[in-house]
């Protein structure tokens, strides 16, 4: 460290104590501000303040017997459950074939939104042509084919692939459609007067300015394929979350049920978390790498 | 320097729209600009200068008329009419060293040449010790040298400036013009440039293609005769010139004679 630095941070450092001897002038730090950033050490206590909350009016509302003692079991049994689940019933198979199926489908879906999106979002042309069948198809909701899917594929592993595919593939295409399209034109312009062709514009701008959007789409998508997951295996499927929650709702074990919702929200967390962690790491040369 | 016509421009005509929405941006605009010539387009906003310079470059096409570079018409853009923008354009996920060689590599240039010219460039716009950042990391007026390196890197045989400096702040921006100029004396390049700061024309051109507006016609061409033989390198130099003071303010007069109708309307 240079000596101009460190006495620059000296008087950094000093500034708040000297500028405010008595402690008189200094403004009061409120609790509400407009767009204002806080203290980590205050977000870490209000995050974790939501959840003692929410666990204490659960454990309030089973203590006071609001109700029914099967249909509203406390924490500790849930937790109870999802121990026996995984150690006595084999849970850990449903879970995998359930985030097995999230994987495959959405890798097929990624396959085909991701070129398709692209050109589309790059060529007029692309757009002109695909646009009308996307936006159609966007409109109608994924579970409206469940009854088609059924007849078709049978209660197979290909009918849940699919209705989870139909489920994220038109919207992701879209979404990555507009990304691509926010790509500065002066990249594009740039390159072209550089000499690239087509081809080279496409692959050597297009594609690596889009790219990190179009991982934040694929982010936001798979939230969204949860959704659908649980939907294909609570109406016809032996095995999976969805399938263990439904075993269970016959025997009236709601513990169970709700044991399968906390895992699905904790897997959910956790894809987000490393994509996001992911995003960080690959585009580590954005100058906003936040979301 | 050899005087020998390296670009021109003939009867270049531009509208947009059709029937009633047809606006003409460009009307009959003809002039040459000579080998190693330094050309700025002037005039007020709406003159079409940077429709002009689009067509120059191929990324728009000439309603009539042509632009002829090296006795060959354009047809398209091409590495031969290489365009630095206003906007910043230096690629993120490249480092500087990477967006100066990006050119050439489009164009296939081997490796080992590709390193010497874009070191040899990286110098020139003073970003040696930079040659590994990432763009986030520069500011607004490195992020234009790496543009302008990375254009002149890539050889074309004129260097299209649109508004190149119109971004930056005032200081940087006469830093970036006696940098310009510097680049110029040493390497040989003919250079289009578009701007509405008439001291930066003053400052960079040898010759001024000043446009009027509503339609973008050729109003004048100056040869700005005061500083000709004379090696200004920088802006004390040239406002202290005789002459200097009469052609700010015959432009001036030019600019505010071409806005007038505008403001009554």
């Amino acid at each position: 460290m240079t000596l101009a630095e460190s006495s620059a941070e000296d008087i950094d450092k000093a500034a708040p104590r000297t500028a405010n001897p008595g402690g008189a002038r200094r403004r009061k730090r409120r609790l509400f501000e407009f767009k204002s950033d806080i203290p980590a050490s205050w977000s870490i206590t209000l995050g974790i303040l939501v959840w003692v909350l929410f666990f204490g009016f659960w454990e309030f509302a089973v203590w006071q017997n609001w109700a029914n003692d099967i249909l509203l079991p406390g924490p500790g049994k849930v937790l109870s459950a999802l121990y026996t689940l995984f150690t006595e019933e084999s849970f850990l198979y449903d879970v995998v074939v359930s985030v097995t199926r999230i994987l495959v489908s959405f890798a097929l879906a990624c396959l085909v939104a991701v070129p398709l999106g692209i050109l589309m979002g790059s060529f007029r042309t692309v757009e002109a042509f695909f646009n009308p069948l996307v936006s159609a198809w966007r409109y109608l909701p994924a579970p409206a084919f469940i009854p088609l899917l059924l007849m078709w594929l049978g209660a197979s592993d290909a009918q849940k692939l699919a209705l989870l595919f139909l489920g994220v593939v038109w919207f992701l295409t879209t979404l990555i459609m507009d990304h691509t399209k926010s790509v500065p034109a002066d990249f594009v312009r740039t390159a072209v007067t550089l000499g690239g062709n087509r081809l080279q514009v496409l692959r050597t701008v297009v594609v690596p300015a889009a790219l990190p959007d179009i991982l934040v789409a694929m982010r936001q998508m798979l939230a969204v394929s949860w959704t659908y997951l649980v939907i294909a295996e609570i109406i016809a499927a032996d095995v999976g979350i969805g399938a263990m929650m439904m075993r269970a709702k016959r025997f009236l074990h709601v513990d169970q049920i709700m044991a399968g919702i906390v895992v699905i929200g904790a897997l959910g967390l956790l894809f987000d978390f490393l994509l996001k962690k992911f995003h960080g790491i690959a585009f580590a040369y954005l100058e906003e790498n936040v979301r | 320097m050899a005087s020998h016509v390296k670009l021109s421009v003939n009867g270049v005509c531009k509208s947009f729209g059709h029937g009633a929405h047809r606006v003409e941006a460009l009307r009959d605009v003809s002039f040459n600009v000579l080998q190693n010539e330094v050309c700025v387009l002037l005039g007020p906003s709406g003159c079409g200068k940077s429709t002009l310079l689009n067509i120059v470059a191929g990324l728009q096409d000439p309603t009539v008329g042509s632009v002829v570079l090296d006795g060959t018409e354009i047809d398209g853009p091409a590495r031969e009419r290489g365009m630095v923008f206003q906007s910043y354009t230096s690629f993120p996920w490249l480092t500087v060293e990477q967006n100066v060689e990006y050119g050439m590599k489009l164009n296939g240039v081997p490796k080992a040449e590709r390193m010497e010219r874009a070191s040899h460039f990286i110098d020139l716009v003073h970003l040696t010790k930079f040659r590994k950042t990432y763009p986030k990391n520069l500011s607004g007026g490195m992020k234009q040298r790496v543009a302008i390196a990375r254009t002149l890197a890539n050889r074309p045989e004129i260097l299209l400036m649109d508004e190149p400096f119109g971004a930056l702040d005032a200081e940087t921006r006469w830093h970036m013009q006696e940098m310009l100029i510097e680049i110029m004396k040493s390497s040989q390049t003919t250079i289009m440039l578009v701007t509405h700061d008439i001291p930066e024309a003053i400052f960079l051109a040898d010759k001024i293609v000043f446009l009027s507006s509503h339609p973008g016609r050729l109003k004048a061409i100056l040869g700005l005769e005061f500083k000709k033989g004379k090696d200004i390198r920088d802006k004390e130099e040239l406002i202290t010139l005789d002459g200097y003071p009469e052609c700010e303010r015959d432009i001036l007069a030019m600019m505010r004679a071409e806005a007038r109708p505008q403001d009554a309307t």
